[in-house]
Formats: structure tokens, C-alpha cells, sequence
């Protein structure tokens, strides 16, 4: 195995995998080292799937700069890289007075920074936009959008995989040296050597900031909650729906929809301080069916269909003793090292913007040249569920796996499986199918097709029963054989 | 001695509650039972409770890697993982069908072990 | 597209039944649509024994059982697509199935919704906890081991007591796995008393009423669970909490009709069922949409599921040979001591067969019908439980008049 590289990327969730993509436009070698089996599996996929406007930022951050321009150009970009994506606007509703204010400075602050198409809006106007809301007025963000953080992700990294970049999984870094002018890069399962390398390490990111030489950063996490509820609710929602700030200025528990169809409703907002901790509590469940029932009827108990929570990796920021703003930095003193810390919230919608200010402070210091072969676009596997029935005939007939459904909740095909199975990032967990497919995302939860799923990663892939993992090394399917 | 003993019937799913009275080892009285088997089935679970079992073996050369099999008699509860053992070292070939005897008086037990699946031989 | 009298959507117990009953009726031009490479439904996973005494007069396991049907359809020359899946059902009963061979679109005249259930998941009742593998729900469980020759873990622990949970204990521990224990929130035991029996009691596995998983733990296999006591109300008794070790969950918390495609054809379901509002004749709002089995409501033993489907057999051959079905207009409600009931509705002109569970368990009772004041049918148990369906018949002779009809439990 050759692991000598131009650029190391540390961690692969939606900004590593976007900085993967934008640096291999140019002749340079670059890998990704994820401590996981698979990318998006930190932050990056435990979120509401949102592409934010900048509404609930902060004006002349960097946070700020880079979600108008991720936002402004996402259209361009699920094109290009064949994933969903629908601009459906989200309203910020409101009642009474004191709420009326709140939002008409949320307003005025969106102006100022220019968010596009900001209007205050009557009940009248809120009926008609969403039936199904309850508000007195809201604020309307029309560019505001939702995506699928998992497809989004997978999506970049294998177009950059495409164009060259190598991805390494189950390589948690635990050392980094420098000697030589090089950075040699120990993980859990081997040394790695390259030129550059680049801390996109989400909730892990203070740690590899201080292995590289930027030291003192604190993390203050945050921990939301979300229920998932069953795709009968999506009818009834077109946009988010978020509640006016509260007192502090952070905006309660909103009810989401999906690009699938689904509705989330969360996240509830919990202080951890330095933890990590994706477990869903019963109070939390309980503040998450009061708070967004309050604004949309179908988000009741009847409804749920599973339950997750989010880790967000907030930093203090010492001088201000509020969050840090998005940091991208480089120093003298850590030369070749490019750090980002304190990316949270919007981070998919920074996420190329974020990448391409890494590649700019590379350009700082050497010039790249672009690679003549790259290429911008990737094509996502064809999901029957969506086709037209003559489509769907034809799929069949030109492949009769297409003919086979696994998932009868999500209508996934044995084709689709197969192709997800044989990704080009070579994952093989149960989770990573789900993720590419949707298979066991339903009702049933793969009550249906997980046992043709397994059989499959089986078949394909020629592993053993024990083999066969959900998402991660240890968290195995099953025993052995019974006979 | 009188000894009291409340079973549930598992021969049909009514489940019957059936009180039994039981006096120097002699069955005094049965009572709570809907019919006749349940009388039968708590007179022999006093004396010798038995059961039947139903496992699977591998099969070789089918569509599907086991085959379903159960015992066409009742044997003692207390040889119950005895019999496990040994349909666990048995392996058949495909075709099989329904009613075919896997082992015969398994344990030599008077009870045989039979398939209950048709499986054709993989083509 | 293609034509067809009759399409019978699944060809698990139910569906094999109404497909038999109607040829013999004289109705020839039948396609049922199964999904998986045979017919049988879940019966090819149910090996234990226990099928047909009702049916039959003999206990078998649940393949055998299948296979009687299997051979008597295949006999009658009844036309089965298997590996087919029913994607789509229109209300003017256009049916359109995925097929290796393309898809495939067929109009029926009458359309039989035999899809039967699936499991209630651990997000349906969103336990608190990390995700970790090693939770199953009981049917995937013994899909696995019974199918699919795999073994889901060792050290292991129930939450429910349902029928599936209770037989998989016993089937886990044949195969040298260790069952340490079934938790239950309710008082009393969801399945059948004689499997707390036979699966339980004969292996030695404690079953714990009152008793609510709270959290799961573990963050890549599961490691544990934490158990609490709850009082009358399922309200947690704080103070209770256990810590069990496992390395496996197996969840058998209930059974959902699966009427995704009912819904897409315009069915009217009932919330309390999860299945379709139905008629004396099993037919739906929909005219020419039947529905039996575990797809109408959830069923205790297969043999009502094949008996139901036979009775659903002859109203559709009527429905085919006739015409539109007489209307049914008389309600059939019911009061607080009854879960559900079918059928919702009835003629007041036909005879027709009462199917209800009762909502807690009670001690000797009478299930009365009636009608205003009168008392139009009857039924005296010795005890009943929610796990138990009850069936008894009513005679059209005694419905005098258009009244609602009501059913209530009384208890002596």
C-alpha cells in the first residue's frame, strides 16, 4: 500500500469529503483518513438536513460568508453531483407581540446581510404557504432548502474518489509527527506520510488541532434530539417550521421535512460540555412531541418511527465566551497544516465554501495545478421508487434485479442494493447500504429486507456471518451459523 | 397427603387452568378442563411430562441452507437437549420432503424426527 | 393489460384459502401475487408445531400447514406468480407488480387483500438508549435462524410477550442460546397462556410482568438493558431499576396490518385494527376489495386466518356472479371492555360471524349483541384475554330492525 500523499484530509464527513472533492481537481495525491467504517458518520450525519439561508447567523462571520455562498450555489452543485435536493423555503412563525419583535429583528438582521427574499408574513399568507401550520405570522425564508446530508456527503466523496483521491477507513489518527518536511500520520491501523495535511475532524477536530500544533481549543458540545416521523406526515408539511427565537435567541424544537418524505421533528438542545453521547432520552422524547406538536399536528407519538440525536462541535471561543466562528487557519509555526475548527451549524451548507478557502490557503503557499482530467459530476444510483412506470419497465427489463423489490417500505430493488453494495468508497455495513438506498429506512425499520440485505453483503462480497456489520468494527449482525 | 398442582394445558390454545388434587401419588380429582385432553395431558405430566420439539437440519443442494423438522412423537421433557444433540449431527440432501423420517426412534425414544418442508433439489 | 376476475394480493394462509374457496365456488380466472420465492408466507419461518387443530384436527408446524394449501392450489391448476411484488393498487383495482420480467399491470374485477402484518419496531415505541446492533424484532429473529441459517446472539433478552417473542425464547435456547429473561409492561402476558408454558416455564426462563425496558445500552453491540417496574397506569416506579446484561434484544411488542396498499386504493381503515372497516362479507369501502387474515386485524391462530379467508371466498364469488353486494348499512359498535371488532357493518339480512378481542382480561363473562335493548346473540366464557380472538356466529333472524348493533363484555 502506498501511503506517501501530497494531502492528507483528517476525517471524512461532509467537509472533508468536499475538501477531498475541490482538492483533487488539481495534480495532487490526496486521502482521506476517517476513523470510521464509513463517511458522514460524526456530525455530519446527525442533523436536520438543511440548507440554511444565514437566517439565524450572525452578520460579518465567516459563518456567515460562506452559508450565502454554499446556499446560492447549491442548485448548481446537487446537479452536478446527483443528489435531492428541493428549495422549498422555511417559515419562522410566531405569536403575540414580544415574538413579533424578535423576528422583526431576525428580519432586519437577514436584510443587512443579504439574505435574499426575506418578507414578513400575515396568518393569511402562512395558510397558504403551509396549510398545516399554526402561527400568527412568520418570517419567510424562501432560500432555504433541504437536502440528504448522507447522499450529499457520500456524493462528494465519490466524486473525489473519482477523480483520484483515496479514501481510508476504520483510521483513527492517534499521532502526528513532523520530520523532513513531511507529516508522518499514525493511526490505529498504520502510518501514512504526506506533504500537507488538512484537520477537517468535526467533534474531534480541538484534538487533531492540538496534534498539529494548534493548541487550546475547548470544546462545548451541544446534543440535540430528533424523532423521525413516518412518511403519511410528509404530505402535510412543504417547508420547515421554526419557532420565533426564545429569550436566549436560539430557536426551539422545528418540525422538518425530508427530501424523502419524512418529517423530523428536533432537535431539543442539551449542554454536554466535552462528551460525546448519541443516546435519546425519554424526557427529551417527551419535550420533542409537546414543542413540535405546538406548531404542526402529525408530529405525535403515532407517528415516530425512530428517534436520534445529534453531537454538535461548538468551541468556546475565549475572547468572546460565545461560539467560535468558522475557523480556517494556518501559522509559521505549523507549516503545510491546514486547521479548521468550530464548523457546526450550517455546515452542509459551508461545506464547499469552507473546502475551497483549504484549498486557497494552500495556494498561499504553493501553487496547484489543475488536473485536466478532473471531473465535476458523479451520477447517484437510479432509484426505482421514483421512476415513472414506463421507467420502471424499462429498468427491468434492461436488468431483472430491478425486478426484485428487497425494501417493500422504500420500494429498493435488488439492483440498487447490489450497486450500493459494490460503491466505489468500499463500504460494506448494513448502515452504509441504508444510507446509499433507503432500504430498512421504512415503516419496518427492515423487518423486511435487512435479512436480504445481510445475505447480500454476504453473497457479493464473500463474508462470513460474522462478518457482517451495522455501521461499525464491533457492532456485528449476528453470531455464526446456527447449524 | 393431599398435594394441590394448577397446570396449563398446552395441547390445544384454549389453555385451559386445570387444578388437579393428588393424594399419596393417586390422581384425586381433575378439574377446569374443556375436554377430554386436557385430563389426559395433566394425568401424564404428573406422572412423566413430555414434549415434542421442533428444530432444523443443514441441507445440502437446496434453495435454502435448512430444513424444518419436528418429532412425530412426544419424548420425557428431561431428554429434550439429548434429542438436540442429536439431530444437530445430521445433514440432509436435497430433494426432501414433508414427512420424511430423519432419524428413526431418535434416542431410541419410540419417536421419530421428521421433516416438515418440501425442498427441491437447487437447479 | 392484462384482465382478470380475481387477483389475490400475498399467498400466506390467508391468500391460499380465499384462492381455494373461490375456484371451488367457480370462479377460474384467479392470480395471486407473492413476493417471495414461494408461497406460504410466514408460515415457512413458524416450524414449531401447533397448526391445524382447528382446521384440520392435528397439530402440525406451520409449513406443513402452508403445504396443504400449496398442493391443493397447485392441483386446482390456480395460477401463482411468485417473486412478484405489488407495488401499486389503484381504487378502480388496477394492481401493478414488480417481476424479474418486467412490470406487470393487471385490472381485476375483484381484488383479495391477503398482505398480512408486520412488526411494531423499537422507533415505533422510541426507547431511550444509544443504537447499537443486536436488536431484533422476533420475526426477523426467527427469519434468521429458521431461514436463513444464522445465528442473532447468545445472551439474550425479550422485551414483550407476544406469541413470536415466547416461541423464539424456546427456539434460542434449543439452540444453545441463553434466554435470561421476558419483560412485559402490562399485568398480564400478551400471547397464549399455553405458549407462557411450554416456552417459558418448561425452560426455565422468568418472565416479568409490570416490568418496562427504559434504556438500551451499548454503543456498537448492545451490552445491556435497563429495566424499570411500572405501576397501574405503566407510569416507571422510580427506585426500580435493573441492569441486564445481553448481547441481544429480540423485541415482540405487537403486530401491525400492513395496508400501505389499501390506503393507496382508498381503503377506510380502522384505527384501532390498523385494517380495513369491513362488511359482513369482508368486503371494504372500496366495492370489490375484500381483505382477510392478518392484514384485517391480527389474528391469534392460522387456523381462523384460513377460516376467514374461506368466509371472505364466498362473498366475493357473489360479488363476481351478481353483481354489487347488498349495502350494509347497520353499524356494529361496541363498548370500552372490547378492543376491536369485525365486521364493522352489516346487512341485518345475512348471517355473519362475530370476531373481537377484549381489551383486559377478565374472568367468566358474557359478550353480548344487541340492539337497543335486545338481546339479538350471546356468548358465556369461563375467562377471556386480549391474546385470544373470539369468534361466535349471529343469526340474521334476530336483527328485526336497522338499529346500530352495540357488543359489550359483561362480567359476572
Amino acid at each position: 500500500m502506498n501511503t506517501n500523499f501530497d494531502v492528507i484530509v483528517i476525517g471524512g464527513g461532509v467537509v472533508g469529503s468536499a475538501a477531498a472533492r475541490e482538492l483533487s481537481r488539481y495534480n495532487l495525491r490526496v486521502a482521506v483518513l476517517e476513523k470510521e467504517l464509513d463517511v458522514c458518520n460524526g456530525v455530519s450525519g446527525h442533523n436536520t438536513g438543511l440548507l440554511h439561508s444565514g437566517i439565524l447567523n450572525e452578520g460579518n462571520t465567516l459563518r456567515m460568508e460562506c452559508c450565502l455562498e454554499g446556499n446560492a450555489e447549491f442548485d448548481q452543485v446537487a446537479r452536478e453531483l446527483d443528489v435531492p435536493f428541493k428549495r422549498c423555503g422555511k417559515l419562522i412563525v410566531g405569536f403575540g407581540e414580544e415574538e413579533r419583535a424578535r423576528l422583526e429583528t431576525l428580519y432586519q438582521r437577514g436584510i443587512e446581510s443579504g439574505i435574499p427574499g426575506l418578507q414578513m408574513i400575515d396568518a393569511a399568507r402562512v395558510q397558504e404557504l403551509e396549510p398545516n401550520a399554526h402561527a400568527d405570522f412568520a418570517l419567510y425564508v424562501p432560500s432555504a432548502g433541504i437536502l440528504d446530508p448522507f447522499l450529499y456527503t457520500i456524493a462528494l466523496a465519490e466524486n473525489a474518489v473519482m477523480n483520484g483521491a483515496r479514501y481510508y477507513f476504520n483510521q483513527e489518527v492517534t499521532g502526528i509527527e513532523r520530520a523532513d518536511g513531511l507529516y508522518r500520520i499514525t493511526t490505529v491501523h498504520g502510518v501514512f506520510t504526506a506533504r500537507w495535511v488538512v484537520n477537517c475532524a468535526g467533534l474531534y477536530a480541538f484534538r487533531i488541532a492540538e496534534m498539529l500544533g494548534f493548541p487550546g481549543y475547548q470544546p462545548k458540545r451541544v446534543k440535540g434530539q430528533y424523532a423521525i416521523l413516518d412518511k403519511k406526515t410528509g404530505k402535510y408539511l412543504g417547508m420547515p417550521l421554526y419557532p420565533a427565537p426564545n429569550e436566549y435567541g436560539a430557536c426551539d424544537v422545528h418540525v422538518t421535512p425530508t427530501v424523502d418524505g419524512n418529517v423530523l421533528v428536533g432537535p431539543t438542545i442539551e449542554q454536554i460540555g466535552d462528551g460525546i453521547d448519541y443516546s435519546v432520552t425519554q424526557d427529551m422524547l417527551q419535550v420533542l412531541v409537546r414543542q413540535g406538536g405546538k406548531m404542526f399536528d402529525y408530529a405525535k407519538r403515532d407517528y415516530y418511527i425512530r428517534n436520534y440525536a445529534g453531537v454538535f462541535p461548538t468551541i468556546l471561543d475565549p475572547r468572546t465566551g460565545k461560539d467560535l466562528d468558522y475557523t480556517i487557519e494556518t501559522k509559521p509555526e505549523a507549516p503545510n497544516a491546514v486547521n479548521t475548527v468550530g464548523l457546526n451549524s450550517p455546515g452542509l451548507t459551508c461545506a464547499l465554501p469552507i473546502a475551497r478557502r483549504i484549498v486557497k490557503k494552500i495556494q498561499e503557499t504553493e501553487p496547484l495545478i489543475p488536473k485536466e482530467t478532473f471531473r465535476p459530476t458523479r451520477k447517484g444510483i437510479v432509484r426505482f421508487a421514483e421512476q415513472t412506470k414506463e421507467t420502471q419497465d424499462a429498468l427491468i427489463r434492461s436488468n431483472p434485479d430491478y425486478g426484485e423489490i428487497f425494501c417493500r417500505c422504500e420500494c429498493v430493488t435488488r439492483a440498487e442494493i447490489k450497486e450500493a453494495v459494490h460503491n466505489i468508497l468500499g463500504v460494506e455495513t448494513v448502515s452504509g447500504i441504508k444510507y446509499r438506498t433507503r432500504a430498512t429506512m421504512g415503516r419496518c425499520q427492515g423487518g423486511y429486507c435487512e435479512t436480504r440485505i445481510t445475505a447480500a453483503i454476504q453473497e457479493e462480497l464473500g463474508r462470513k456471518k460474522e462478518e457482517v456489520l451495522l455501521n461499525q468494527i464491533g457492532a456485528y449482525m449476528f453470531t455464526g451459523d446456527v447449524k | 397427603m393431599l398435594s394441590k398442582r394448577t397446570f396449563t394445558c398446552i395441547v390445544c390454545p384454549n389453555g385451559c387452568t386445570i387444578e388437579t388434587v393428588c393424594a399419596d401419588g393417586a390422581v384425586k380429582s381433575v378439574t377446569g378442563q374443556k375436554c377430554k385432553r386436557g385430563e389426559e395431558y395433566v394425568t401424564q405430566e404428573l406422572i412423566d411430562p413430555r414434549r415434542t420439539i421442533a428444530t432444523t437440519v443443514k441441507v445440502h443442494g437446496a434453495p435454502w441452507p435448512l430444513c424444518s423438522v419436528r418429532l412425530n412423537r412426544a419424548i420425557p421433557k428431561k431428554d429434550i437437549f439429548r434429542v438436540m444433540d442429536a439431530i444437530n449431527k445430521v445433514e440432509l440432501q436435497a430433494p426432501v420432503h414433508i414427512g420424511q423420517v430423519v432419524i428413526a426412534n431418535v434416542c431410541g425414544l419410540d419417536s421419530d424426527v421428521i421433516a416438515t418442508k418440501e425442498l427441491p433439489a437447487k437447479e | 393489460m392484462e384482465n382478470r376476475d380475481v387477483v389475490i394480493i400475498g399467498g400466506g394462509p390467508a391468500g391460499l384459502a380465499a384462492a381455494l374457496e373461490l375456484k371451488k365456488g367457480g370462479i377460474d380466472d384467479i392470480l395471486i401475487i407473492e413476493r417471495e420465492k414461494q408461497l406460504g408466507g410466514i408460515l415457512r419461518q413458524c416450524i414449531h408445531d401447533g397448526f391445524g387443530l382447528t382446521r384440520f384436527g392435528q397439530t402440525l408446524s406451520g409449513p406443513e400447514y402452508a403445504q396443504r394449501f400449496i398442493d391443493e392450489v397447485l392441483a386446482m391448476g390456480i395460477e401463482a406468480m411468485t417473486n412478484a411484488t405489488v407495488i401499486d393498487l389503484s381504487g378502480d383495482k388496477v394492481v401493478t407488480a414488480a417481476t424479474p420480467k418486467g412490470l406487470i399491470q393487471v385490472q381485476a374485477k375483484a381484488v383479495i387483500l391477503t398482505m398480512g402484518c408486520r412488526e411494531r419496531t423499537r422507533g415505533a415505541l422510541a426507547i431511550p438508549g444509544t443504537r447499537p446492533s443486536g436488536i431484533y424484532n422476533a420475526g426477523v429473529a426467527q427469519s434468521y435462524m429458521n431461514l436463513f441459517n444464522t445465528m442473532v446472539g447468545r445472551e439474550v433478552i425479550i422485551m414483550g410477550s407476544g406469541d413470536i417473542g415466547l416461541i423464539m425464547a424456546r427456539r434460542m435456547t434449543l439452540e444453545g442460546a441463553h434466554v435470561k429473561a421476558v419483560f412485559e409492561v402490562l399485568p398480564y402476558p400478551s400471547g397464549l397462556p399455553r405458549n407462557i408454558e411450554q416456552c417459558l416455564h418448561d425452560y426455565g426462563i422468568p418472565l416479568y410482568l409490570s416490568h418496562s425496558v427504559c434504556e438500551i445500552m451499548g454503543d456498537k453491540r448492545i451490552t445491556g438493558v435497563k429495566v424499570v417496574e411500572v405501576d397501574s397506569a405503566m407510569r416507571p416506579i422510580p427506585g426500580t431499576e435493573k441492569v441486564f446484561s445481553c448481547d441481544t434484544l429480540i423485541l415482540s411488542v405487537g403486530l401491525i396490518p400492513e395496508n400501505e396498499l389499501s390506503l393507496a386504493a382508498g381503503v377506510e381503515l380502522d384505527w384501532r385494527t390498523k385494517g380495513a372497516v369491513v362488511d359482513e362479507n369482508l368486503q371494504t369501502n372500496v366495492p370489490g376489495i375484500f381483505a382477510a387474515g392478518n392484514v384485517l386485524h391480527v389474528h391469534d391462530l392460522v387456523d381462523f386466518v384460513s377460516l376467514e379467508a374461506e368466509a371472505l371466498a364466498k362473498g366475493a364469488a357473489a360479488y363476481l356472479k351478481e353483481g354489487p353486494l347488498e349495502k350494509c348499512a347497520i353499524e356494529v359498535g361496541m363498548d370500552a371492555g372490547i378492543g376491536h371488532i369485525i365486521p364493522h357493518r352489516v346487512s341485518g339480512t345475512k348471517d355473519f360471524q362475530i370476531s373481537l378481542r377484549v381489551r383486559k382480561p377478565v374472568g367468566k363473562c358474557t359478550i353480548m349483541v344487541k340492539q337497543g335493548e335486545t338481546v339479538i346473540a350471546s356468548l358465556s366464557l369461563p375467562k377471556a384475554i386480549p391474546a385470544e380472538m373470539i369468534q361466535f356466529p349471529v343469526k340474521a333472524e334476530k336483527i328485526l330492525t336497522g338499529e346500530r348493533i352495540e357488543v359489550s363484555v359483561h362480567v359476572k
